[in-house]
């Protein structure tokens, strides 16, 4: 009888430490470029939701929905396998970075929105009755005040984006859940596998969950 | 005289071997069957894991929701064996991600997928003699003018996860001295995709899965690469079940039928 955790399992997977080694830094990669990009593309297109204009408005709309109402997994391999069609080939990097700094982008959006209108509208019109521009007033008077408002689910956008990354696994992506998907279903020792790579991602993910937590309490005590 | 008792002293070694080996098996067998295969006659039905991506292996036809193919024939086989009834089968669609955690966790009784036998995995679950040789082999785009495994050096190679045709390729490829690049995809049709979008140049798995994803802008190549032998598995310590799976490949292999269904499905 061997099981699925068979002790010379774990062994191979020791001895092969680097295949989880080499997914887990290029996992640390795509993770922390594509929060690049989700936190500029949120903080853009939020700030575009929470003008009183129409067409930023509807901007915002477009992507949000759009982005939001459609499978990530679809957009990935839309970026993988249709732009080639279209001439553009991104590197498979690339694609991961762009796939989920996108679709985190639109959720990171959502919440910079939410956090600048739960801000009293007294603060923009005294901003601007001091003689700031719009621009000016939501720099040094909106955004600040937000920041703190939506630090807690921002974090929590982070964590979800680490874990999404695994959709790389799709496109060969050579992350961490594709390198496990390829060495244990070739040596079929699926079982440590996945209880270790399941820990790497816990220890990526789990320090940003405690400072989400950690958020939430100062700006409870704050409040 | 010497050599007859020679012969006669290799026989009684034999014979000594057979009976040691006898006794080491539990007493449990003699007096009633072993428990995996009455735990498949309580229940009625064998439960067997495919593929259904795979033509004339194991497909579901879009037009009939039917799962048929040579493993399916197999399979019936098999079922007839142990309960005397070959529609006695339950089919459970399986990729090459799903047949190992399934038999480990007795969701199936035996995979028959196009499961390539190894070494390594022998130490993992119980496999059958093979019941099909098959080759590695090479699917390009025509108009890529790719004539052999030494146009690739540089390109990427399409495989699926858990297949073994990359160490197959690989070795190939290290005795051209050429470099080639895999990128792995879980599924045959990712695969396809990816051939068609540019993002791999060379779609490599066992040859009859091939023919299957053939169409009018694709060649296979005439290159084969290392035999696979597919096999049937079933979970490590149903050992009875294991044994009678083997017995049955082996009984269908001497009396011409196993010829007959890889005839029947255009196989050879």
């Amino acid at each position: 009888m061997v099981g699925p955790f068979a002790g010379f399992k774990w062994l191979a997977l020791f001895a092969n430490w680097k295949v989880f080694a080499e997914g887990f830094l290029t996992t640390l990669l795509a993770s922390s470029l594509s929060l690049c990009l989700a936190l500029v593309l949120g903080i853009i297109f939020g700030v575009l939701g929470s003008t009183h204009f129409k067409f930023p408005k509807a901007i915002n709309r477009v992507y949000v929905e759009f982005i939001q109402n459609t499978p990530l997994v679809i957009q990935v391999f839309f970026l993988f396998n249709g732009l080639p069609h279209m001439g553009i080939m991104l590197p498979v990097l690339a694609v991961g970075v762009l796939g989920v700094g996108i679709y985190h982008g639109a959720y990171i959006a959502e919440v910079i929105r939410a956090g600048i209108q739960s801000i009293h509208r007294g603060q923009m019109e005294a901003a601007l009755s001091q003689g700031f521009n719009y621009v000016g007033a939501m720099r040094y008077i909106i955004l600040p005040q937000a920041a703190r408002v939506v630090l807690p689910p921002l974090a929590n956008q982070a964590v979800n984006l680490i874990k999404n990354t695994s959709v790389m696994a799709l496109i060969a992506g050579g992350d961490l859940m594709y390198r496990a998907d390829s060495w244990s279903s070739e040596t079929l020792h699926y079982g440590p596998t996945y209880v270790v790579v399941g820990l790497l991602y816990l220890s990526l993910c789990f320090p940003l969950a405690n400072l989400v937590r950690y958020l939430e309490k100062r700006a409870e005590v704050s409040a | 005289m010497k050599k007859v008792s020679l012969i006669g002293l290799v026989l009684l070694l034999m014979l000594s071997l057979v009976l040691v080996g006898c006794s080491s098996t539990p007493a449990t067998t003699q007096s009633k069957e072993p428990a995996d295969l009455k735990a498949i006659k309580d229940r009625g039905v064998l439960k067997v894991g495919v593929k259904i991506d795979v033509p004339k292996f194991g497909y579901k036809d879009p037009k009939t929701n039917q799962i048929d193919g040579f493993e399916i024939d197999l399979a019936r086989a098999i079922a007839k064996k142990i309960l005397g009834d070959e529609k006695k089968i339950d089919l459970q669609a399986v990729t090459a991600k799903t047949r190992g955690p399934l038999l480990d966790s007795g969701e199936i009784d035996l995979v028959a997928a196009t499961f390539t036998i190894t070494e390594e995995r022998k130490q993992t679950y119980n496999f059958s003699d093979p019941y099909f040789v098959d080759y590695v082999g090479l699917l390009v785009k025509k108009d890529a003018k790719i004539a052999g495994l030494k146009d690739l050096n540089g390109k990427k190679i399409g495989v699926a996860q858990s297949a073994t045709s990359k160490k197959a390729i690989q070795e190939a490829a290290d005795k051209l001295g050429i470099k080639v690049e895999f990128l792995e995809f879980a599924t045959y049709p990712e695969i396809k995709a990816a051939l068609d979008s540019g993002r791999v140049q060379c779609f490599s798995v066992d040859k009859s899965i091939l023919f299957g994803y053939l169409d009018d802008s694709t060649v296979i190549l005439p290159d084969n690469f290392t035999s696979q032998n597919y096999g049937l598995a079933s979970k490590k310590g149903n050992d009875a079940l294991a044994k009678l799976i083997n017995d049955t490949v082996n009984e269908m292999k001497s009396n011409g039928e196993l010829d007959k269904l890889i005839t029947k499905w255009g196989l050879k």
